[in-house]
Formats: structure tokens, sequence, C-alpha cells
């Protein structure tokens, strides 16, 4: 086992229930683990379903992305104390059997990989993940889409109830105060997610906008489709070989994209057609001032976007000088995604405070519910014992009945002594139940 | 009471006009949430105070320097609200928010004692005149300001810098939009306010009001104006020069403005 987090004391669920989260990471197992222990969107409810049926389950939700797979189950104390008792680590065991029954992957392998949290350790894993904080790309917004799958699944099975239920939905707002409480997610770091973001600062919406490709390259390919994933409409293409910006054209074309092909030598004609320019032929300065002052005229200064993803560079830097053209090479383009990279890292750290604060104010919502409940049981069995003994005295006394006077008085005496009583107990339950809360 | 309303709407506007710096530099949805409420609700209370003046004295124009600000104060600030609204940026407030707090806080601390006396001061003509020609300031004022603000953009995109996602500045194409919708916004306020003060002018005072050196700079305003307009909409005038071209028309407008108090004609002074 790679991790793992002992109970803290969280003393949060249902007493006879506790909560237990186990799975693997991109920190914790190489890739030909994870693709091995990953649960296609298609078997979900499947595997839910069967977590869920695992002696001592009780709820069960399955996690299963890229980057993770993740089992989170509330198990019976009874039942985990059993095993407890003969071996710590059997919940966590019987959670990899069903992986190794489930996806045929030998135990020994995914051992030594597995992460395990309990309790208040396995809330705050949780809600780390909702948030981002624990993805590959700290801040990415898509994990938050695929917890919220894996809720539904769950839901839709059964497996998800009473106490998974809320844990997800408090995940849920969690996830979104750490968005808009911080700028965690407000920033790009891919490449080609930075040129689309640049593209926005200068054009708003990039519905309508014209995109030519100068050369065929994997990320100018990426860029491409990224740009037209934030509402580019019309794509160009030119390149040495026209048959190669055909088949490109061709690759990239939608019935709401519109594509076109711009023979090379034609480049320098047509190219005011586009409002986002990207290149990377590698075969020197294509665009030259010169040139991209002709290209400004004809369009009528309105702001072009040059992305050079070529090595060297296909536009020359003094470009970016003229006004209304705005160059970003592939360092520059690479610079301002490290540069948001530890903004989004600087952000994590509040984000962290964050879930910290929410773990503490959840595990104490449960506890004072949790205490509340013992409370009541309490109280109820104590006035059930009462009533048994009034009942009983009154048939005792069935020669010589007590009065409606006398019999109110006994009642008003019985219930004063059990108060008193209980007084002690119900103290310390609350007290047990504020101590558990306020452990962090 | 009018003044205690103004008062408030001036304090108002100082909230607004404090809350939307970390709302618009550091994208704070909470200070925005702060932003946007006290600057309406100071437009609000800024409006009941001035129709309140306008009630109470039987009139319906300002009748003082003190008092035009405070107009022109509130097309601002309703100018700083359609922005908001329309383009989703509070950005604006920064420079504007500052301004109406100066221009209503003049007429709220100092109220002018200076009266006009005129003999068409209770027809709406003539408020019609004043309120076209605040609307063509206030219009031109705010394309400076998003001239300004693409010159701004332009140069962090150009330098190459990080920033948040949403950045405090809306994209360069937004602002250009802004700007150029406003002086077309302003073109025809500011022909009307001209064309309607002329034909008054024609029938109270003759021919003599068109020798003034205030009428003469208001009709070189209206060229530069939509001259400003021919050019920036058939050139694509963009960037530093934008901001150098609003920059001399808003000083022609100051000079307008400034040439009020040189007038022989304009003023109609109660002796």
């Amino acid at each position: 086992m790679s991790e793992r987090k002992s109970d803290n004391g969280v003393g949060s669920m249902p007493s006879h229930l506790k909560l237990l989260l186990l799975g693997v990471n991109h920190t914790t197992a190489p890739i030909n683990i994870r693709e091995r222990l990953a649960i296609p969107t298609h078997r979900l409810a499947d595997a839910t379903r069967m977590l869920a049926q695992q002696p001592g389950i009780r709820e069960a939700l399955i996690l299963s992305t890229c980057n993770r797979v993740e089992l989170l189950t509330v198990q019976d104390d009874g039942a985990m104390n059993d095993i407890l008792d003969a071996d710590e680590a059997a919940p966590m065991l019987s959670m990899v059997h069903f992986l190794n029954e489930y996806l045929q992957v030998e135990t020994a392998d995914i051992q030594p990989h597995v992460y395990e949290f309990r309790e208040r350790e396995a809330i705050r894993h949780l809600f780390r993940v909702a948030s981002s904080l624990d993805s590959m790309v700290v801040g990415e917004p898509q994990i938050l889409g695929q917890v919220k799958q894996s809720w539904t699944v769950g839901r839709e099975v059964g497996a998800v109830k009473s106490t998974l239920d809320p844990l997800l939905q408090r995940a849920f707002s969690v996830a979104k105060k750490v968005r808009t409480e911080t700028q965690i997610g407000s920033t790009t770091v891919s490449v080609a997610s930075v040129a689309a973001e640049l593209a926005r600062k200068i054009f708003g919406s990039l519905s309508g906008k014209t995109v030519l490709l100068v050369g065929a390259g994997k990320m100018s390919d990426l860029t491409a489709r990224h740009l037209i994933q934030q509402g580019a409409t019309t794509l160009l293409v030119s390149n040495r070989t026209e048959s190669r910006a055909q088949l490109i054209a061709d690759g990239l074309r939608t019935p709401s994209i519109t594509t076109g092909v711009i023979p090379l030598d034609q480049l320098h004609q047509q190219a005011h057609r586009a409002d986002i320019v990207i290149t990377s032929t590698g075969a020197g300065q294509i665009f030259t001032p010169e040139n991209a002052r002709v290209l400004l005229q004809r369009r009528k200064n309105k702001p072009v976007f040059f992305i050079d993803i070529a090595v060297p560079r296909d536009v020359a830097p003094e470009v970016n000088d003229l006004d209304g053209c705005f160059v970003y090479d592939i360092d520059d383009l690479q610079q301002v995604a490290m540069q948001n990279k530890a903004v989004r890292n600087h952000e994590a750290e509040a984000a962290e405070s964050i879930v910290s604060r929410e773990v503490a104010r959840y595990s104490d919502r449960l506890s004072h519910s949790s205490s509340t409940e013992a409370i009541k049981q309490l109280m109820l069995e104590a006035e059930t014992l009462r009533q048994h003994e009034l009942t009983r005295t009154a048939q005792q006394l069935a020669r010589q009945p007590l009065t409606a006077e006398q019999m109110a008085a006994v009642d008003r005496l019985t219930k004063s002594l059990t108060g008193k009583l209980l007084h002690a107990q119900i103290a310390a339950l609350r007290d047990e139940a504020s101590d558990g809360g306020t452990e962090d | 009471m009018s003044l205690l309303w103004l008062r408030l709407a001036v304090i108002l506007y100082g909230v607004a006009a404090l809350a939307v710096l970390p709302a618009a530099l550091y994208n704070r949805p909470r200070w925005r949430h702060i932003a946007l409420p006290a600057a309406l609700a100071g437009v609000f209370f800024h409006f009941v105070s001035i129709t309140e003046t306008l009630v109470a004295a039987h009139r319906a124009l300002p009748i003082d320097t003190h008092e035009t600000l405070s107009w022109l104060g509130l097309l601002l600030a309703v100018a700083f609200l359609v922005l908001a609204v329309r383009y989703r940026t509070v950005s604006f407030g920064i420079f504007i928010l500052p301004v109406v707090v100066l221009l209503a806080m003049v007429p709220a601390f100092r109220p002018g004692h200076e009266r006009i006396d005129y003999p068409l001061i209770r027809t709406g003509w003539l408020m019609l005149h004043i309120v076209s020609l605040l609307a063509a300031y206030a219009a031109l004022f705010l394309s400076m300001i998003a001239s300004f603000l693409y010159l701004i953009q332009e140069r962090r995109l150009k330098q190459k810098r990080a920033e948040s996602k949403r950045g405090w500045l809306p994209p360069l194409e937004t602002l250009d939009q802004i700007g150029l919708n406003s002086l077309r916004f302003g073109l025809p306020c500011m022909t009307a306010g001209l064309l309607i003060g002329s034909v008054l002018a024609l029938q109270t005072i003759g021919l003599t009001f068109f020798a003034d050196p205030k009428v003469l700079l208001s009709f070189a305003m209206w060229i530069a104006y939509v001259l400003m307009i021919y050019i920036r909409s058939n050139s694509g005038l963009r960037g530093r020069r934008a901001v150098y071209l609003s920059s001399f028309v808003f000083l022609v407008v100051l000079a307008v403005w400034a040439a009020n108090s040189f007038s022989a004609v304009h003023r109609f002074k109660a002796p």
C-alpha cells in the first residue's frame, strides 16, 4: 500500500457507519496500472452496483478517470470492527479484492499503488478531488463533471444514499466555492489553450472568426482545433503540398466549420482574410513587417493574431511592434503557460484552506447531528422505561388507586428524576461531539 | 431634502467607486456585487434629488453650472451601468465613478448661487437641448476611456504578460465597439442639441447669437466629432492614434464648455 491514513476520529457518520476511500492516481500508479483499473463509462453503473453489494458495504461510489480510480464506500462499523480485529487492512483488502474480481487484475499488482483514507481524511480527499486540487493539472475543470457523473450513476443504481449523497453535494458546493473565491481555474496552462485564451482577449468571442493554418504540424493542428472549439467558424489551410493542406482542411471540416485551401504562393494576397494566423512551417520569415503592414491595410487595421509555433520562426518578431499585430511564438506561449501554472499553484494554497475549513464545518455538522441522534435515542429509552414503571406502579396500586392529582405529582416526579439522571450523560455526549468536530 | 438625496447619492457613488477597484482589478465577484447595486442606488437617489429640485422650482432644466455638472454625473453613472449590463464589464467604473463622485459632490456640498434669466426656462425644448449635449459629452468621455483602455490592453498583450483568464479589461474588439458605439450614439445627440439650441437662439436672440465665439466653437466641435467618427469608421483607427484623436476632440469639448464663461450671449445670467 503506498499510503495509509488512519481514522482521525471524525465521529461524524451515524455511529455504526464508517467512511473509507481507496484508490490509485497519477502520483501513486503508473499508467500501465491505471489503464488496467480504469472502468469505462458504460460499465460504471454495473461496477458501482457490484461494489455496493460487497459484504459490509452500505453505500458506494466509483470515480474512474484517466488519472485516477477511486472507490468511496460507507461500511458497517460492526462488520468493519470484526474484520479490523483480525486484520486492520481487511476492509481495504476487500475492496482491492473487488477490483481484482471485477477487472481481473492481480491483487499483488495493485496493492503497492493503492492509497486509503478514512473518515475525516476521506472527506478531505473527496473535497480536494472535486475542487481539482488533487488533479495532475491543478484547477482543471473536468474533474468536477466526472465526480458528478459518478454521483449520478451511484444514485441511479441505489448505491449513493443518505450518507454519501449529502457528502457529495457538499463536495460540489466546496468545489464551486473554491472556483469562485480563488482564481485557481482562471488561467490556462496548455500552449493550445493559452493561444485560444489570448485570441479571446483580442477578439472577445471567436464566433465568426477565421483561422489560417500555415504549414502542418501536430501542435498547430491542436491549436486550430482549440480555436474552433472556442467558436472560430472558418479555417483556411496553406501548405507547401496542396494535397496535404486539403487533407487537413477536410479533417477539420464539420457542418458548422467552413474550410478552404490557399496555395502557398497566394498566401500574402489572401492572408488578410484571417483574424488568427497559425504558422508552423519553420521555413524562415514568411511574415515580415512589410507584408504584415500590407495585410493590416487590407484589413482596415483590424487586429490580427499570429501564433508562431515554428522553429525557426515564421513571423518576424518586429511584426509585434506594429499597431494591430500580436505575435506570440512558442516560447512566449510556453512562458505564459508557466506563469499561469505559478498563479494556479499560488491560488491552490488559498483553496487548500477553504477545503480545510469546509472539512471541519462538515465534520462538525455531522458530529452534532450524530450526537443529537444519540441523545434522542437515550431520551426515548428513558421515557419508555419511565412509562413502563408508571404503569407497573399503577397496577400495584390497583386496589387503592391514586387520585388524578397524585398521579400528576408522580408523573412530574419521575420526569424530573429521569431528566436529572440523564443530564450528565447528555452533557457528555454533547461534549464528545464538539470535541470530535473541532479536532483537526 | 433634495440636497440630502444628492449627498446620499454621492456616498453611494463613493462606495461604488471604491468597490469597483477590487472588482475590476482583481476579479472579485463579491466586490462587484457591492459596486453595481451601490451605483444603481446612487443613480436612483441622484434622479430623485434632481426631480425634486426641478419640481420644487417649477422649471425643467438646470439653472447653474453646478446643477449641470450634476446632470452630467447622472448620465455618466447611467452609462457605467449600461456598460456593466451590456458588456459585463465594470472596468470603466475605475475611471467613470470617481468623475461621477466629483461631478455630484460639487452641487451636493457647494450648491451654486448663479441664476439664469431666460424666457424659455420652463420649456421642454431647452431641456432637450441641454440633455442632448450632455449625453454627447458623456458619450465622448466614454469613447475616450474605451480608447485609453484599448491602449492598455494592447500594451499588455504585446508585452506578453500572464494574467487571469477573466482579466480586468474587456477584449480589444469589445473596447473598440464600445468606443465607436459611444461616438455613434453621441453624434445624433450632439446634432440634435446644436440644432435645437440654434432654433431657440434664432427665435429669441436672432442672428447675432451665431457671432458668439462659444457658438462658433460648438459648431467646430460638431465638425471635429463628425470627422472623428468618419476617420474611425473608415480607416479602422485604433490604439494610440484613436486615443490622440479622442483626446483632441475632448479638448475641443472642454474649450466649448470653458467658453461658456466668456460668452456674451450664452450665459442668460439674472441681473
